[in-house]
């Protein structure tokens, strides 16, 4: 059961402005300004596929050597739409989780050490053919877009973010599972030659996360390579990262280097590090406490407010559905 | 009487330099608040920031009586005081910050602090070294005779609950924490140390090692406990280069201490022989 309070900030969806046009509004004046209303037109089209995010200033930004830079920004597909605002660019690419790189939030200098080519990845487990594809190749047969996604960090913040990619169902059919194959398992690179943290025994390496089948063919899981209509930045996960916005954010397994499609559970690093606290299902639910804090409301990133958590992270219409029938599992954990 | 000056009233430069210690990081802190340095959630960064320095001078007002009776500085217990209210002043920092991560809503605040135990923890610590500020001063050091002592010796007990606060909210990674207990127990067997055995500055490091050895145990058995790490292996990474290890904070530690201690002694028996030529 699940229902939908708005916020007093949000508006309906055919009364925002949106992002876009208001982030160009002063372009958008000017064009209109000079004469011609069809001079506009350039204008209007540009902030509809969302350009108007790629140069936002910020020192963590994707390094311009990256071969798929020139992929984006790719057209944002508006079904998936956050009303209220972009969480800051700087915020989302300097305050991350990627234990990788240590256990604090300002890991994204050093993330830089990430080698993110040559990338490839593991196609394998219960599918008709086991392969490897590289990322750029990957790239070239997806369809990319860009959704607007509210992320919600199990620590009890939040963000909003324009993620760039495919959706993860893509790559399922790319994969062509066996109907034997009950869930997907994503793994995260071992290679301490990337990465330091890896060397520190006390964590069960590889960071391994997923899905059940029918979580992963669900429209929203995205397979996000971009963010704010550039190559994703390492600190985020790049070359490619899993975002399934209705869950708690340590579900969303980066820098993804082997995917198997498994008849068993996964076992996932959260369950091994503590299975109190963090569960293979992990939907988000205000009214389900962290055992250590009330998952109630969020801290949203650069807006030193709080905002109350909605269950499902607000994607209950589209989620709630897969978990008719599963009431004895802990699905908020 | 003002904190800068001393019993006889004297303008004293270690009060002034100890004063002006105490409130550099809660400035760096507001500092960087009010400029943006503190990144997306500048109310938890300062949450953590203050409630560690609050610790730390936890630690530092309990390393006055080993540093005064190992290395002779007496002079430090004239500042004992002030270092311990100032710790009650970043705890109490802390927690107002908390609130005001939490949009000030002051009846969850209450309820979070009852529903956790790491903050019912943290909380009762606080309250107590409240009460030890509050009773620092002269006046009630008269009015609670030989009771004042034996109420102040609770502040081992209230550096144990914000070492076990800290511990328990932490998410994966234990180092930072694990150093504090390690550092506590140096503290504590510096306090059991018999009166009569003198404490030098080399007795005070080797209990520093020891402390650094059952910071090492500790660690691995805290591993090896809560994930099934093998011990062994949790040991070794204290042999290779890979981020701060506790243990080795621990001996560092004792290692500056014996560096003082042989400086401290070098420099007196120099003194006393210019003295006798």
């Amino acid at each position: 059961m699940h229902y939908f309070r708005k916020r007093g900030w949000e508006l309906g969806d055919g009364a925002a402005t949106p992002e876009a046009v208001f982030r160009t509004r002063r372009q958008l004046v000017k064009a209109l300004a000079a004469g011609p209303v069809l001079a506009a037109a350039p204008v209007l089209l540009t902030a509809c596929d969302g350009k108007e995010s790629s140069n936002a200033a910020n020192g963590a930004t994707a390094s311009a050597a990256d071969p798929s830079a020139h992929l984006y920004p790719v057209m944002r597909n508006l079904r998936y739409r956050v009303d209220g605002p972009l969480t800051e660019e700087r915020h989302a690419t300097t305050y991350n989780n990627f234990y990788e790189y240590g256990t604090s939030k300002y890991i994204s200098q050093d993330a830089q050490q990430l080698r993110i080519r040559p990338w490839t990845v593991k196609i394998e487990g219960a599918v008709e053919k086991p392969f490897e594809i590289g990322i750029d190749d990957l790239l070239k047969k997806m369809p990319l877009e860009e959704r607007v996604y509210r992320f919600r960090c199990v620590e009890a913040w939040g963000m909003t973010v324009p993620w760039s990619g495919f959706a993860l169902k893509a790559l399922v059919d790319l994969a062509k599972p066996l109907s034997k194959a009950k869930y997907v398992r994503m793994e995260t690179f071992g290679d301490s030659s990337l990465a330091p943290g890896l060397r520190q025994p006390f964590f069960p390496w590889p960071y391994v996360e997923g899905l059940s089948m029918a979580e992963a063919t669900n429209e929203l899981s995205f397979i996000a390579t971009g963010l704010y209509g550039k190559p994703i930045p390492k600190q985020n996960g790049a070359p490619l990262r899993l975002v399934a916005p209705w869950k708690y954010g340590f579900k969303n397994v980066k820098s993804i280097v082997r995917i198997s499609f498994d008849e068993e559970r996964p076992k996932t690093f959260w369950e091994k590090m503590g299975p109190a606290e963090y569960g293979f299902w992990a939907n988000v639910n205000p009214e389900v406490a962290h055992p250590r804090w009330s998952q109630a409301h969020e801290n949203v990133l650069g807006e030193n407010r709080r905002a109350p958590t909605v269950i499902y992270n607000g994607y209950g219409e589209y989620v709630a559905g897969l978990y008719k029938g599963m009431e004895n599992e802990s699905l908020f954990k | 009487m003002v904190p800068w000056r001393d019993r006889a009233g004297r303008l004293s430069w270690l009060r002034m330099a100890v004063l002006a210690a105490l409130a550099a990081p809660a400035a760096w802190v507001a500092w960087k608040y009010a400029n943006g340095m503190l990144g997306a959630r500048p109310a938890n960064a300062a949450v953590r920031e203050v409630g560690l320095w609050m610790i730390r001078f936890l630690f530092i007002a309990l390393a006055v009586t080993p540093l005064r009776e190992g290395l002779g500085w007496t002079r430090l217990l004239d500042v004992r005081r002030m270092i311990g209210v100032a710790a009650f002043v970043y705890g109490f920092a802390h927690i107002t910050l908390y609130a005001a991560q939490e949009s000030w809503k002051l009846g969850f605040v209450a309820a979070e602090i009852v529903r956790r135990i790491y903050l019912t923890i943290g909380f009762v610590g606080l309250v107590g070294l409240m009460v030890l500020a509050v009773t620092s001063t002269d006046g009630w050091q008269r009015r609670l005779r030989a009771n004042w002592g034996r109420l102040h010796r609770t502040v081992y007990a209230i550096a144990i609950l914000a070492v076990v606060h800290f511990f328990i909210q932490s998410k994966a990674q234990v180092s930072e924490p694990i150093f504090m207990m390690g550092l506590l127990v140096w503290l504590l067997a510096v306090r059991a140390w018999p009166r009569r055995a003198r404490l030098g500055g080399v007795a005070l490091a080797l209990l520093g090692a020891g402390a650094a050895v059952l910071t090492a145990l500790g660690e691995a058995g805290w591993y090896a406990f809560r994930l099934g790490v093998s011990p062994l292996m949790v040991l070794e990474a204290n042999f290779r280069a890979q981020g701060f290890r506790p243990a080795w904070g621990v001996l560092i530690a004792a290692g500056i201490v014996l560096v003082l201690a042989l400086v401290n002694t070098g420099w007196r028996r120099f003194r006393a022989a210019r003295a006798a030529a």
